[in-house]
């Protein structure tokens, strides 16, 4: 099962921020923006809800710290007490290194594999991107149905100034 | 973009001149009453408002090195800050003047107290008035160069002006470095001069940083709110000043990490002093406040988005920032010259004194120039994010796409 998309290719970062708003409020599905770079606003243009990545990326981390904390603790305290210094058995100085360290990784490895697997991405995957929108060109992906009409959505596409149209089948599990 | 104009409301500023007035005469008796409390306290305050301005001048030089551009619509309130360097520095050095014979290593016998050489060599109380008028005078007239040749491009709107401040603003970051690493220690880490940290002037310039943003951020949302800034200085200003602070608060923070856990590990006598005396009776629990107002506070309010975007929370933990400042110097100066902490008339002066100072010095400075830098192209490139709305883009001449 696979279904449709234009893909409209703009010049200018304003005008395909323009043409995402047109589009939503002429009642169409944009599937997604391609963009050399993060474009302010876009985020609200298109209606994305706030990410959820932050959330991941805290908890990821906070399993580091109290994880090491614990481990630390569990270690040099309980299982294999061992006097360095004439320190007590749990000093927290000497934990918070490794502790951070290890928020700092876990945190990290969370908001990746997370972002890769929301996305699925995964090495191998073949790219959907279009190849311009790495460089000069600004691409909305716009859902269409056969029965769509084209004239209206061409007529719109050109009011924005688009300056590049094309048909796109994509796979249906693609669509989010 | 139309040049605008700032004129500080004349009952604000009469009130700043009475606030002014009365704590400067509370001052000067505590000279003459209670002189030891009253330097430590002149000190904390003269170098919190000295970091402040130079921080402007920092952040001024840090935007045009970089090439930062979201940041230039608000320029002129670092700038406020740089312009006012010299007064700040006067204060400091005057400050240091009086206070010359206060340090520990003023009397001469103080090689005899194992002092190295080289501190012997370094700590004599008219080569400390000397450098600190060095240094002062060295970066008060880099700030005049970069903000003359920014004002002067609201003029001629002329590329090589930005490329002349950005020049100047290679000299100013590497003069800055160890200027200030060298002032911090020689006015503060030397009142206990048998201590030592090298990490001093990071940790200093830590504070410099996240007290200078907490300023930025206060009298940015004061220009938004009383009108002048109404699309200049929108959200997402805010939220990457709000980025700025939450970053440099936890910059603080490993700083402070780094020069507690060595002292705490290493255990030697010399430098566990410092600690041990700071950790101890009533100066325990300010200890722990400091860090919680520099770092826990910031960094768990300033953590979610929506947060760093609310003008009221930004605001509120620019002012946690701001007491955490005063109580990170608090704790550096006074465990020093006393065995507990003191709070009284010529402390509360003191910190009336330098805000109220502070703020008549910014709001003085801004109303001298635009608050836009309009000549400067940046505000009209058309390349990336600027923060710039599109209507700004489209109605600006496009010196520089």
């Amino acid at each position: 099962m696979s279904s449709r998309v234009v893909l409209a290719s703009f010049a200018d970062e304003h005008d395909v921020l323009d043409a995402v708003r047109t589009l939503r409020t002429r009642g169409y599905t944009v599937r997604d923006v391609f963009s050399p770079h993060a474009i302010h606003g876009m985020d609200e243009a298109m209606g994305l809800r706030p990410t959820r990545l932050t959330w991941v990326c805290f908890v990821c981390g906070a399993i580091g710290l109290f994880g090491m904390l614990w481990f630390q603790n569990w270690a040099n305290a309980v299982d294999w007490p061992i006097n360095v210094g004439g320190k007590p058995w749990n000093s927290l100085p000497a934990e918070a290194p490794v502790a951070f360290e290890m928020l700092v990784l876990l945190a990290a490895f969370g908001s990746v594999i997370a972002c890769l697997a929301v996305n699925r991405l995964y090495p191998g995957k073949a790219d959907a991107t279009p190849p311009r929108a790495t460089d000069d060109r600004y691409v909305v992906a716009i859902d269409v149905t056969p029965a769509s009409p084209r004239e209206h959505l061409t007529q719109t596409l050109e009011s924005c100034r688009v300056v590049d149209v094309e048909d796109r089948l994509v796979a249906a599990e693609d669509k989010r | 973009m139309k040049p605008t104009s700032f004129t500080p409301s004349p009952t604000a500023m009469r009130n700043l001149d009475a606030l002014l007035v009365v704590s400067g005469a509370v001052l000067a008796v505590g000279l003459f009453v209670a002189p030891n409390r009253t330097g430590d306290s002149l000190s904390i305050g003269a170098f919190a408002m000295l970091s402040v301005f130079l921080g402007g001048l920092v952040f001024v030089a840090f935007e045009y090195i970089t090439g930062a551009r979201w940041s230039v619509p608000f320029r002129r309130v670092y700038e406020a800050l740089a312009s006012n360097l010299w007064i700040g520095g006067a204060a400091m050095v005057a400050v240091v003047v009086l206070r010359r014979d206060v340090y520990a290593w003023t009397p001469a016998d103080g090689a005899a107290a194992g002092t190295f050489w080289f501190k012997a060599l370094w700590l004599n109380p008219t080569w400390l008035v000397v450098r600190a008028a060095a240094y002062v005078t060295v970066m008060s007239l880099l700030a005049a160069a970069i903000i003359w040749t920014s004002r002067t491009q609201d003029r001629t709107a002329d590329f090589s002006l930005t490329r002349r401040n950005r020049r100047l603003s290679a000299v100013t970051l590497l003069v800055f470095a160890p200027t200030f690493s060298l002032a911090a220690c020689e006015w503060f880490m030397s009142l206990e001069p048998m201590w030592f940290s090298t990490v001093w002037g990071a940790y200093h310039f830590a504070g410099l940083a996240t007290s200078t943003l907490a300023v930025v951020v206060l009298i940015a949302l004061h220009l938004r709110r009383t009108g002048h800034w109404r699309s200049t200085f929108t959200d997402d200003h805010l939220h990457d000043l709000g980025k700025l602070l939450l970053g440099f608060s936890c910059f603080w923070m490993y700083l402070w990490f780094c020069q507690y856990m060595l002292i705490w590990y290493s255990n030697i006598p010399e430098e566990t002093g410092y600690f041990v005396h700071r950790t101890q009776g009533a100066w325990g629990p300010m200890f722990i406040a400091n860090v919680a107002l520099n770092w826990v506070v910031p960094f768990l309010v300033l953590l979610p988005r929506p947060s760093k975007r609310s003008a009221a929370t930004m605001a509120r933990v620019a002012g946690v920032v701001l007491v955490g400042r005063w109580l990170d110097l608090y704790l550096m100066v006074y465990p020093s010259s006393s065995s507990a902490p003191t709070w009284g008339a010529w402390e509360t002066a003191a910190v009336v004194f330098f805000a109220a100072a502070s703020l008549w010095l910014i709001f003085s400075a801004l109303a001298k120039a635009s608050l836009t830098p309009v000549g400067d192209p940046a505000l009209y490139s058309n390349r990336g994010n600027t923060h710039v709305t599109h209507d700004e883009h489209t109605e600006g001449n496009r010196v520089w796409t």
